[in-house]
């Protein structure tokens, strides 16, 4: 306790009378390095999260209703629509019908019958233009001709990784078509039915799922592929703001809904991947950051380890009149708590005060997601504890080597 | 009654055969409320045998009893707490530590003796007025004379009311009048019963203390009583 006092006395004064620009260069290593620590991974995760929430916004809503075990489809989807009305909770929804089926382009030009033609196995989604794009907002998406119009028959909306000239971006690894432009006619073959479209627009997103589709009304979805009994294969909800989907859940648990499909939230339902590619950065992240911890708790030591040497000799006469090792020693981890403090403090005001506000403002742009800054309260922390510990670790080694030698020598200058 | 009571007291330097004998075999003793100076010329030991007899070294061999305590036989982190408890030390070089203010210096062995914070001010303040600095108590020690300094450096000493007042040459880094000033004090000091031993290496100094003890080459070579 006494120690302590004057530990405090002796660190305090000594921070007091340095040099501010001295401090002024330390606090910034400090606060490059807890930002080093925080950041790195935060944007590494950040750039997952930023994917994450673009399949929620885009495609898989908040709660995601499929066909339950053993069924091909949600059954009873009519009701189940119905009875949405009573759940104040539900922002919008859409009904989803999936399947596959060949897709051919350039059918008409094509004079000699020996030339290859021009087709692409590819996913079809049927929906209802409307209630989709009050959903998932879709129609922003469409970066040639324009959305479904819910009043006309006979268009088709292609993603643009199905587009030929999408290839060379992403390599061959789909079957594409020669499609150019909206106004061309395809044609949608299932089994033996073949239907003619006319190209309404062509969609992209840095979700997957909406650039390798095609979408069609859902009317002549189930007339094409036969669904006459109109059960969807997907149902995706969007909660309002302020209800909780996990809520939502249980109440449609509570009502008997899952006995007609799958109910899963968001955080249930998103790919795997997703989830574990995020751990993966973050344990990258934080592997990058470590070497950043190190070379601070260099920088420590060494800070330290200058200024007790160069008080030497005082350091000896406070030994002398009778001061405790213990309350020299204290005095110098006081200093490198106080560096760390102080730049962490920093940091972190910069990386919630702006870094993540001006993410979110301006996106990283990456080819698969739109990348933010992710900074979990609690991991800061843990990660500020982390730097914290080991500055004063890094500053209470240099401090014991010269606090413990000889307090004569020291006072006499000796070796 | 003896307060220090040194018995054949040796101190060497070194190994093998560079081996420097610096103190050959010193009796002292000092008797309580006595002001004994130390003469010799430089090189004599004086330092020498100051640090030993201030629990700040370890004689090579031979007893020193302080206060009935052999300080031969204790640990290092005991002889700092006897050194705090015990002892007053007057350096050559004022040795304050310069981010501290006067009286920051000052409270510095009150606070470890664990005086609370206010009597510790209390207490250091007066030291401070009673070495005639009255109202410097939170000038820095760049902010103050040499003279000034080493005042400030035993008022710390005084402070804490040691037993036994050491100064190893207070004056030789003061000019004549500063150092003057400096061996007043201390002379005022011991009127008040501070039991005191000073080295110093000029005659005129010793004009106060009660007995004058001559060194040369590590040994008591004459001894005058004041
Ligand atoms: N640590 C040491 N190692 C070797 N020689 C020393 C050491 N300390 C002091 N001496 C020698 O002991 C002698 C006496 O030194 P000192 O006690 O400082 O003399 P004084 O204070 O009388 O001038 C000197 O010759 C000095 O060189
Ligand atoms: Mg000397």
């Amino acid at each position: 306790m006494r120690s302590l006092r004057i530990g405090l006395l002796l660190g305090l004064r000594q921070i007091q009378r340095a040099s501010i620009w001295t401090t002024a260069l330390i606090i910034f290593v400090m606060m490059l390095t807890f930002l080093n620590l925080v950041v790195v991974s935060g944007v590494l995760v950040g750039l997952i999260t930023g994917a994450e929430r673009a399949v929620r916004n885009e495609s898989l809503g908040d709660i995601i209703l499929s066909e339950p075990t053993g069924e091909k489809t949600i059954i009873e989807t009519n009701s189940i629509v119905s009875s949405f009305a009573s759940y104040p909770e539900i922002d919008s929804y859409s009904i989803r019908y999936k399947s596959n089926a060949v897709l051919e382009a350039n059918y008409k030009e094509r004079r000699n019958l020996n030339t290859e033609r021009d087709i692409a196995t590819v996913n079809v989604t049927g929906i209802d233009p409307a209630l989709e794009d009050n959903m998932s907002h879709i129609s922003d998406d469409v970066v040639r001709g324009e959305y479904l119009d819910p009043n006309e028959e006979g268009y088709i909306l292609i993603g643009y990784y199905y587009l030929e000239e999408s290839a060379d971006k992403f390599g061959d690894v789909f079957d594409t078509l020669g499609i150019k432009n909206p106004g061309e006619t395809v044609r949608l073959t299932v089994g033996d039915i073949s239907k003619e479209f006319v190209v309404k627009g062509i969609i992209e997103s840095k979700v997957d799922d909406v650039s390798l589709n095609t979408y069609i009304p859902e009317r002549e979805f189930r007339r094409l592929f036969g669904r006459i009994d109109q059960n969807a294969d997907q149902r995706v909800i969007r909660v309002k703001s302020g209800y909780s989907e996990d809520d939502l859940k249980k109440a449609f648990v509570t009502n008997g809904l899952n006995a007609y499909a799958k109910i899963q939230t968001f955080e249930e339902g998103k790919p795997k991947f997703i989830t574990d590619i995020k751990a993966t950065m973050n344990l990258l992240g934080t592997f990058i950051g470590s070497i950043g911890l190190v070379v601070a708790s260099i920088t420590i030591f060494i800070i330290i380890f200058i200024n007790a040497l160069s008080r030497r000799r005082h350091i000896g006469i406070l030994k002398g009149i009778g001061i405790e090792r213990q309350a020299i020693e204290i005095a110098y981890v006081i200093q490198a708590a106080f560096y760390a403090l102080a730049g962490s403090a920093l940091g972190a005001l910069l990386i919630y005060g702006f870094l993540i506000g001006y993410f979110e403002r301006n996106p990283i742009a990456f080819p698969f997601s739109d990348g933010v800054l992710v900074a979990p309260a609690n991991e800061t922390l843990l990660r500020f504890i982390v730097l914290f510990i080991t500055t004063l670790v890094a500053g209470f080694i240099p401090a014991w080597m010269i606090v413990r030698q000889n307090t004569l020598n020291a006072i006499l200058g000796r070796k | 009654m003896n307060i220090i009571e040194a018995t054949n007291i040796h101190r060497t330097f070194g190994k093998g055969a560079v081996v420097t004998h610096v103190l050959k075999g010193i009796d002292i003793s000092v008797k309580a409320g006595e002001y004994v100076a130390i003469m010799g010329k430089s090189g004599a030991g004086k330092s020498t045998l100051m640090y030993q007899l201030s629990a700040l070294d370890e004689p090579t061999e031979g007893d020193i009893f302080i206060d009935g305590e052999n300080v031969v036989e204790l640990s290092e982190r005991e002889r700092t707490e006897f050194r705090l408890n015990t002892l007053g030390y007057i350096f050559q070089d004022y040795a304050l530590v310069p981010d501290l203010s006067a009286r920051e210096n000052v409270m510095m062995p009150l606070l470890m003796r664990g005086m609370n914070w206010a009597k510790a001010e209390q207490a250091a303040d007066r030291a401070i007025d009673s070495v005639g600095l009255i109202g410097k108590y939170h000038n820095l020690p760049a902010e103050l004379s040499g003279g000034e300094q080493q005042r400030v450096a035993i008022a710390r000493a005084v402070a804490s009311e040691p037993k036994i007042l050491f100064a190893d040459e207070p004056t030789a880094n003061l000019d004549s009048i500063s150092g003057k000033q400096v061996i007043d004090l201390i002379g005022e000091i011991h009127k008040r019963g501070q039991t005191i031993v000073m080295v110093t290496h000029e005659e005129e100094y010793t004009a106060d203390a009660d007995r004058i003890i001559y060194m040369e080459d590590g040994k008591i070579v004459n001894e005058k009583k004041n």
